[in-house]
């Protein structure tokens, strides 16, 4: 009757508390990874890590 | 008329009779839902009930109320009447006669929810426990973030941290000369050993000295003596090239440093204090801080 | 109408004179009126509505009705037009190649006259400049540091720490060399004028022959978009007055265009990391809000739903 998920995260507190302090844990860097990654798409060629390479390879 | 009716709303279900029938105004729910079309004219939902209502047949209960309402508008929390509150208006203060029988929803009067009740719990439960979780992580990862830019805010600015550290050309400083930067607000000495300097440094025996340290301990590279000019005693800069042992000598007290920097005579509890450094570009430069 | 519209409203307000009706039912059997339709209740609301009207108006004139000004158009100079900066929006980093040239043309141009106080060298480094031509860059320009051991202030070249060089010692310095008039300091000139980045654009390259009749004093300069008209600074930018290094052409319009974003970046160095935390604050701050709500609702569930039954004993007779 119960679903796998309550019976295996959910049933004990023991649990369901490390579990929720994981997930704010791997979320926080997941979000940061996917926000990041949304914001480097949209302002492609705008940022200095776009176009630092330019001037690197200029030095040289 | 009859549309108006349907969509009066019955208020939200915390204010209920204390028969437990959700309290509507306007609403007589005692009057018996009867159809009509048998000639009168007044709709079964009426402020005022009609004489018949209060015809006494079958089994009566007379009921005698006798308290006055001393609550805003329901005066007490049980009753032991199955009034509705549309007739307690009327009734305060005296007595009222009552026909049980025009009851129409059984004892309680609460309409049956069975239909709304969810067919499997199982999955209601997990997504509910899902949603506290998800609130829990959100708000914890949130806090996380908060703490740590309030705490951010504490550390050293970047204009601080851009004096912190100092770049110094080795070069310039020939064998066997000191040279003295200031770092911080304090001196540093760097002193360009000779083999001959290293050879003594390390020549002590350590068991004998008041802060035992080997010459290893205190320096990088063997040729490069870096530590901060300030006397372990009470903070004065020391002299270099003087004192009895070759080293430094601080003229306030009277306290003589090795060509290590390692008190050797004088009031000085300590050895002078070796700064953070690193050699950087090939050993070219040296980097403080 | 209305209560059919909002039924539980309406059944609410229907109590309220319930309310008191019960309330004082033992001492007056007369049927009250109902707070709301008092006439002290009509006099409560109109002078608040007077007086809220009136706060408004003494605050910013009063609305609907245009406003009689001392200035004229030309006092107080032309609005600028809203440019498409490549910033502009709220998801938009700077456009950093445009930052690069346009320090490039603050550098060669409006240093001249212009100080930069606000702005270190290390700020450019990961901005618009890599650390080695940082470094290179600061290391041309002699600084005083000391005193040294002697007791005297000596010559260095720059460090990252230093800020950029002020082309005059101080203010009175500055007026001598330009007629009289002052060159502001730029750190903050994006936000210190109205109109901010598509302001400082329009004065760049608005200069333009005085209309007939305008009279202008002499050494100053006719610019419409400068409130009063009369500007001190003379146009600086005219085609090919810098040459680019990515091969950009040099016009005069483009070497505005970025010394504005280069201004704008020195007013706003946080804007980047800015708009992204908002972003990045306004998802999370919005779900937290949602999945509060469901939380809500799903721990008062069984209260707002509880009945409370009371089954009174069968009267023994």
């Amino acid at each position: 009757m119960a679903s796998p998920i309550y019976s295996t995260i959910f049933k004990r507190n023991s649990v369901f508390v490390p579990t929720v302090f994981l997930a704010a844990f791997s979320f926080s860097i997941g979000f940061d990874m996917v926000t990041s990654a949304w914001w480097d798409s949209h302002n492609r060629g705008k940022q200095w890590k776009d176009i630092r390479s330019k001037y690197i390879e200029q030095e040289e | 008329m009859s549309l108006s009716i349907t969509r009066i709303n019955v208020l939200p279900s915390t204010r209920t009779l204390a028969s437990g029938v959700p309290f509507a105004n306007k609403i007589n729910h005692s009057l018996p839902p009867q159809a009509h079309g048998h000639g009168h004219s007044a709709g079964p939902r009426t402020d005022s009930p009609p004489t018949w209502a209060q015809k006494l047949s079958g089994s009566v209960s007379v009921l005698h109320v006798n308290t006055l309402p001393n609550t805003l508008v329901f005066s007490r929390s049980f009753s032991t009447s199955s009034r509705s509150s549309a007739q307690s208006g009327s009734a305060v203060g005296g007595i009222s006669h009552h026909a049980t029988t025009s009851q129409r929803h059984g004892p309680t009067g609460v309409p049956d929810f069975t239909p709304y009740r969810a067919s499997d719990t199982s999955s209601n439960r997990t997504l509910s426990y899902f949603m506290v979780g998800a609130l829990g992580a959100l708000g914890a990862s949130a806090a996380k973030s908060t703490v740590s830019d309030v705490l951010s805010n504490m550390a050293a600015s970047a204009d601080v941290l851009a004096l912190a550290k100092i770049e110094v050309e080795l070069g310039a400083i020939p064998e066997g000369k000191n040279l003295i930067v200031k770092w911080r607000g304090k001196p540093v000495f760097i002193r360009h050993r000779t083999s001959d300097e290293i050879d003594e440094a390390n020549a002590v025996d350590v068991k004998t000295l008041r802060d035992p340290q080997t010459d290893d301990d205190r320096v990088k590279k063997p040729e490069w003596l870096v530590m901060l000019g300030v006397c372990t005693h009470l903070g004065c800069v020391p002299i270099g090239e003087a004192g009895d042992y070759g080293g430094w000598f601080c003229p306030c007290h009277g306290s003589h440093y090795d060509i290590s920097g390692r008190i050797r005579r004088g009031p000085a509890p300590l050895n002078l204090e070796i700064p953070e450094y690193d050699f950087v570009e090939d050993d070219a430069k040296l980097l403080i801080g | 109408m209305l209560s059919q519209a909002f039924p539980r409203l309406a059944s609410r307000a229907s109590a309220l004179p319930r309310l008191s009706q019960v309330r004082f039912s033992s001492s007056s059997t007369q049927a009250q009126t109902p707070f709301l339709a008092s006439r002290t209740a009509v006099f409560a609301s109109t002078a608040a509505t007077v007086g809220l009207t009136a706060w408004y108006a003494h605050l910013y004139g009063i609305s609907f009705l245009p406003e009689a000004s001392a200035n004229t158009a030309a006092e107080d100079g032309l609005h600028p037009a809203a440019y498409p900066w490549p910033h502009k929006g709220i998801f938009e980093t700077f456009d950093h190649a445009s930052i690069r040239r346009g320090y490039q043309v603050y550098r060669e141009v409006c240093s001249a006259c212009h100080s930069l106080d606000r702005i270190a060298w290390r700020n450019l480094v990961g901005v618009s400049h890599n650390v080695d031509e940082v470094k290179a860059m600061a290391e041309e320009i002699e600084y005083t540091d000391g005193p040294n051991d002697e007791g005297e202030m000596f010559q260095r070249p720059g460090k990252l720490a230093d800020y950029m060089p002020a082309p005059y010692p101080n203010e009175e310095a500055a007026r001598a060399g330009n007629g009289g008039g002052l060159p502001p300091d730029l750190s903050l000139i994006v936000k210190a004028r109205h109109g901010g980045a598509d302001y400082i654009y329009s004065l760049l390259t608005g200069y333009v022959d005085p209309p007939p009749g305008v009279h202008v004093a002499e050494g100053m300069n006719y610019n419409p978009y400068f409130p009063g008209g009369g500007i001190a600074m003379a146009r600086v930018l005219f085609d090919g007055l810098v040459e680019y290094d990515d091969k950009t052409p040099a016009t005069s319009s483009q070497m505005a265009k970025d010394v504005v974003t280069f201004l704008n970046w020195a007013a706003e160095p946080e804007h980047d990391q800015r708009k992204k935390l908002g972003l990045q604050a306004a998802i999370i701050l919005s779900s937290l809000f949602a999945i509060s709500i469901y939380v809500k609702r799903f721990k008062w569930a069984p209260i707002k739903n509880r009945k409370i039954f009371y089954n009174p004993p069968k009267e023994a007779h």
